[in-house]
């Protein structure tokens, strides 16, 4: 499949349309060689030649043909703009799902500024050409044959002379192809990076400002502002070649006519009449020619923008529905790594995974930065796929699964969070956007999220921004866990969920999810030993192996790294009753 | 402004203020010299174009009859030199309009970018950031052709109206008068559409902008929505968003297509009225009007029209351009609320005393996040601040850098209040470490030096071992020269605060801020860091907002926050001691091991 292929495929839908568009087109064209024709009737036979009753009906015919002629224009122009916006239509919805199947392969490469041209300026190359390019030229080319047989009639010499300058407009085009189409390139990436610099400084205005790095902003900016400017100028140095060349071309025609006319005339070979009707109709073959390098630009804006989003987009994934799906609506969670290992760019991320975890477990996941946690779980939900080894969830290997059905059972709060610029309620119900508000709050209350949403001046109507600005760290995590809690999955992850809320309503969080004990399998990866300590088996991660596991009480006895980890965490615990009395003290 | 979201239409108000124009006229006035010259070589050369016909008559009057071949060599040789002069001209224009209308954008994109840097955190909370994004790239862009080229045709077609005007009046004023008679007809149509045209466009550009604010949320927030199996949802709300664009510009452009038909029928009917009233005026005895003028005149009436056509399609592109370009002047409009008082001094280097007098802050009118807190940090003190989420903390430490300013009270760094000092003096001193870590697109080795263009790759190397960034680093493919990009390519949370942390610290800075700088470390590596930090640390001010209270127990002070205010301050020791929130705080943690 070629970009332009792909293209077609979205235009083929309005084909008919498109072709109807053109069909007025055509009369447009054909009545603007009328009302010349009937000014001159006027003219000739009215003006000068007196028969004044002839004037009513050429005043006529010209009104009338001019309201077809504005009929014509105005329904054409809605047609081809009906078109470009269809196909646009439905270009940003093939785009906008591929977007949404997009593994982290594809993400970890691409720039969200890049994405953004594609969906923007590259499309509107696109809306360009369909809605104006498309049949400025048809109606030029055909204003151009028309004038070339009409002359043709009128003298066949004058006619295939005039034709001389086809082979030169040809080579020219030939050439001004050639050497603008890398600048459009130019032009397309410049674009790109332009926007992909300008998404990063928006969205990392906190990290710009707290360094005070406004000024290398601006520099860097500058270079990126200033090679667009250069790419745009290159492109127009090959213009300032080209376009001038389609203009002498173009007014060859007129020494053309002159001096062969006029020889020919003198020579007594056609009249002087003949040689203002040719006149009359030269400017049918000079305006198309003086456009021809417009033209051009414009489809190589268009093609260069198509094959950029083709190339985009073609791409397959490579975590993708498998083909014949195993469907599991709703999942027991029990879930089984065997042998698991993860390589990206020849690095083992995890080797030799192996633990079972059965419904209504919980799972604690301790380690290192970087030791492979988070991977673990992206391999659960299949955000990336093992090199080998093998996931199950209830005996099925995750890849075998309907992709949809297995991360429809696993609610996942995640390390990095985002929130989206709507509601906290919106937020909340993002997994089930149909529930009740019952169920919203009840997950809100369970996260421990109610009691300072409801503080908010608008409760839970309030618009947070775009990842969460404006909430506390905590805030959002505690968001973000009421978010996973709301699928009530059968497999719930908190990566890192509880790191920056303190350990009072980590408690209270925790003893709220006891309540969905025997329910669901709970994964917890933490750094904090007080958030996994409960669990009913840890896994203590480092360098992608599992180095220990057992429960807290087994694991702290090891003299091992938890025990270490535990141990510098909470130093010297202090006496039994000491703590117990200052709980009692609190709880009074 | 409440927050704005996706599907929420930015208001702008209704009426379009001339002074915007005049703005517009601001960024062009570098270039009028260029202007001007061009617009000279294209009426030159369309003064010239004019006269091929004149030629034409010459030969068919003249020469031919004449049988004289030297002269149709002349005349041709005449257009031959027309068209030559002619191309030399398009290329003269495409060079400068180019020039000009790129620089323009260069220009006002370099004006709404700069601006852009000094809007508060507020500014970029309070919206989608695709609706940010779209006014610096894509609206600017969108105005280039009409401010060189569109101004341009504009400038040429109105000399030659004027011209074309002044040969119809002297061959006949009645005649042109006549002509002249569509005018109000055409201005009568364009203040009739006028209005909806405006707003049809506005709609268009907020229905743009929610589209590109979706698209932007959608491609960041990508992980959520695959997890949440979102696709059909999010594809629902892309297509109503893309559809109500779709129709917003269908409609809009409906008016615009209004434009060229309308000036050509009011063209015919001027054309016919002119045949009439001409050939009817010609009949009486007593008429000056000849068959000569009203062939002439006749000649010259689609040449009026013509002008007149392109005029309406600029002002259709200068409708559209509009709507944007009021976009982009809110933008740069935007009031900076904070920033360096008028007489602002540089802040002298930084000891690092701290003080904190009855300082009152709110975000939102009506609602104190902090209540009247002071307090005092010595240079080299060590200040933990610890409280439940959403005390008030991050505030507290956002103050300090004047990311926001007071609503009362002062903020003293070695006894200059921060308000007074110039806003790079001070943060430039100053080393803060986010909640988020932010890893910009480029190397490792980038990410580091951010805090630092002038450390060389040895003290780039230094920091990222002092926060035990080292190893995993020279694990990766290309180590310090691995591309990472916003999202954090294959980092982790941690690594990535990691990196982010060796780029406080290489900032150098005299106080540090560390808001929940390692609460996705492993204790382990903490403790390592710790170390490394404390040989750092010597003689510098520290503020660290910590949840896992191992990080915070050996700080000179620990500041209990909660409700706005401080309520309990001490060292670990005293606060125990104390028996107060502190004190639970810490107990609670032992509770279910006991």
């Amino acid at each position: 499949m070629t970009p332009m292929k792909w293209f077609w495929g979205f235009l083929k839908k309005y084909r008919f349309l498109m072709l109807l568009g053109l069909l007025m087109t055509t009369i447009l064209s054909v009545l603007a060689i009328v009302n010349p024709y009937i000014s001159g009737l006027i003219v000739d036979e009215v003006i000068q030649g007196g028969k004044t009753e002839l004037l009513p009906k050429l005043i006529a015919v010209l009104l009338g043909i001019t309201l077809i002629r504005g009929f014509c224009r105005f329904f054409s122009q809605v047609v081809y703009e009906t078109c470009s916006q269809g196909v646009l239509y439905d270009m940003r919805d093939k785009v906008y799902r591929k977007l949404l199947i997009e593994d982290f392969a594809f993400y970890n490469k691409k720039k969200t500024g890049d994405l953004m041209s594609r969906q923007t300026g590259d499309m509107d190359a696109v809306r360009h050409f369909i809605a104006y390019v498309i049949y400025a030229l048809y109606e030029n080319i055909l204003l151009f044959v028309f004038a070339i047989i009409m002359i043709f009639t009128v003298s066949p010499k004058l006619a295939l002379l005039m034709m001389v300058v086809l082979p030169f407009t040809a080579y020219n085009t030939y050439r001004q192809s050639k050497a603008v189409r890398p600048t459009f390139q130019r032009i397309r990436n410049c674009f790109s990076s332009l926007n992909a610099f300008v998404q990063e400084n928006i969205s990392g205005n906190r990290v710009v400002k707290a360094f005070a790095k406004e000024d290398f902003e601006m520099e860097k900016f500058k270079t990126h502002n200033d090679d667009y400017l250069d790419a745009q100028l290159a492109s127009s140095k090959v213009w300032m070649k080209y376009l001038p060349v389609f203009e002498v071309l173009s007014y060859a025609l007129n020494v053309i006519l002159m001096l062969y006319g006029g020889w020919m005339a003198i020579q007594g070979e056609i009249s002087l009449g003949s040689l203002v009707t040719v006149n009359g109709y030269l400017w049918m073959l000079t305006v198309p020619l003086r456009f021809v390098g417009w033209w051009i630009n414009d489809i190589h804006r268009f093609t260069t923008s198509v094959e950029k989003i083709y190339d985009t987009y073609t791409e397959d994934p490579k975590v993708r529905m498998p083909a014949a799906p195993v469907e599991r609506k709703k999942m027991e969670g029990n879930v089984e790594f065997r042998n698991v290992s993860y390589t990206a760019d020849d690095e083992d991320i995890v080797k030799n995974i192996s633990f079972t975890a059965k419904k209504g477990q919980t799972i604690g996941i301790l380690g290192s930065t970087g030791a492979g946690k988070s991977t673990i779980m992206n391999l659960l939900c299949r955000f990336v796929d093992t090199t080998s080894g093998e996931v199950l969830i209830d005996g099925i290997n995750v890849k075998d699964l309907n992709l949809y059905d297995l991360r429809d059972n696993i609610g996942m709060a995640m390390q990095d969070i985002f929130l989206f610029s709507d509601t906290i309620e919106g937020n909340i119900a993002y997994g089930r956007p149909d529930c009740s508000f019952e169920e919203i709050h009840e997950a809100a209350v369970m996260a421990d999220a109610n009691h300072f949403i409801k503080q908010l001046p608008d409760g839970y109507d309030t618009i947070v921004g775009e990842r969460g600005v404006g909430l506390s760290g905590g805030q959002k995590q505690r968001i973000s866990l009421a978010r996973a809690l709301l699928k009530k999955p059968a497999i719930l992850i908190l990566d890192d969920t509880t790191s920056a809320v303190d350990m009072e309503t980590e408690s209270y969080i925790q003893d709220q999810l006891k309540k969905l004990d025997g329910q669901c399998t709970v994964f917890v990866i933490a750094y904090r030993i007080s958030s996994i300590k409960d669990a009913d088996l840890i896994l203590v991660m480092d360098k992608g192996r599992i180095i220990e596991q057992g429960t807290h009480s087994q694991l702290v006895t090891q003299n091992g790294y938890y025990a270490s980890a535990f141990h510098n965490q909470y130093g010297e615990i202090p006496s039994v009753d000491a703590v117990s009395e200052a709980m009692a003290e609190r709880r009074e | 402004m409440a927050r704005n979201k996706y599907d929420v239409d930015e208001v702008l108000e209704d009426k379009f203020d001339i002074s915007q124009l005049k703005r517009l006229l601001g960024y062009m006035r570098p270039y009028r010299k260029r202007f001007l010259s061009v617009a000279f070589m294209m009426l030159s050369a369309s003064a010239f174009i004019m006269l091929i016909p004149q030629f034409f008559m010459k030969i068919l009057d003249d020469c031919i009859p004449a049988k004289d071949m030297r002269g149709v060599l002349f005349y041709s040789g005449l257009t031959l030199l027309a068209a030559l002069y002619s191309a030399f001209s398009l290329r003269y224009k495409i060079k400068h309009t180019n020039l000009i209308g790129q620089q323009i954008i260069h220009d006002m994109r370099t004006d709404i970018f700069e601006h852009l840097q000094e809007l508060p955190f507020s500014y970029y909370d309070d919206r989608p950031h695709g609706k940010i994004q779209v006014r610096v790239v894509n609206y600017v862009n969108s105005l280039s052709d009409l401010l060189s080229n569109g101004i341009l045709n504009t400038i040429t077609d109105l000399c030659n109206l004027v011209f074309i005007l002044l040969f119809m009046l002297l061959i006949d004023v009645k005649l042109t008068l006549i002509c002249l008679c569509g005018l109000p007809l055409l201005i009568f149509v364009v203040i009739f559409i006028k209005k909806k045209q405006r707003s049809a466009w506005q709609i268009q550009s907020n229905k743009q902008s929610n589209l590109n604010a979706y698209i932007a949320e959608s491609i960041n927030g990508i992980r959520v929505t695959q997890s949440f199996v979102r696709e059909e949802v999010n594809t629902d709300i892309f297509n109503n968003l893309s559809n109500s664009y779709r129709k917003a510009w269908m409609k809009a452009s409906m008016y615009n297509f209004i434009m060229g038909p309308s000036v050509d029928t009011i063209s015919a009917i001027t054309t016919s009225a002119i045949y009439v009233l001409g050939i009817h005026w010609m009949m009486s005895p007593d008429s000056t009007i000849t068959v000569g003028v009203l062939v002439a005149f006749t000649a010259y009436i689609s040449r009026f029209w013509q002008p007149i056509n392109t005029l309406a399609s600029f002002y259709n592109s200068l409708l559209t351009a509009i709507s944007y370009l009021e976009r982009i002047f809110e933008t740069i409009d935007e009031p900076v609320l904070v920033k360096d008082a008028p007489d602002a001094t540089e802040m002298p280097p930084i000891h690092g005393d701290v003080d904190f007098e009855h300082v009152t802050f709110s975000y939102e009118p009506g609602i104190e996040i902090l209540k009247d807190v002071s307090f005092s940090a010595k240079q080299g003190e060590s200040f933990a601040i610890v409280g439940p989420t959403g005390a008030g903390k991050t505030t507290l430490v956002n103050l300090l850098s004047r990311f926001y300013n007071v609503d009362s009270g002062k903020i003293l760094v070695d006894g200059n209040d921060i308000a007074k000092v110039t806003i790079h003096s001070l943060r430039t001193q100053m080393g803060v470490m986010m909640q988020d870590s932010f890893i910009f697109a480029g190397t490792i080795m980038d990410n580091i030096r951010y805090g630092n263009f002038t450390a060389s790759d040895e003290d780039v190397i230094r920091a990222a071992k002092t926060v035990c960034a080292h190893d995993f680093i020279m694990q990766l493919e290309n180590g310090y020269q691995t591309q990472v990009n916003e999202r954090g390519s294959r980092l982790s949370a941690g690594q990535r605060q990691l990196i982010s942390f060796a780029r406080a610290l290489l900032a150098d800075p005299k106080i540090l801020i560390l808001d929940e700088a390692t609460s996705s470390i492993d204790t382990e590596t903490e403790i390592i860091l710790q170390k490394g930090l404390n040989e750092l640390l010597k003689g510098r001010t520290s503020f660290i907002i910590a949840h896992r209270l191992s990080t915070i127990r050996n700080a000179s002070c620990i500041m209990y926050v909660d409700k706005g205010n401080i309520l309990e301050r001490g060292t670990h020791d005293e606060l125990m001691a104390l028996k107060g929130e502190y004190y639970h705080l810490y107990m609670s943690q032992y509770a279910s091991f006991v």
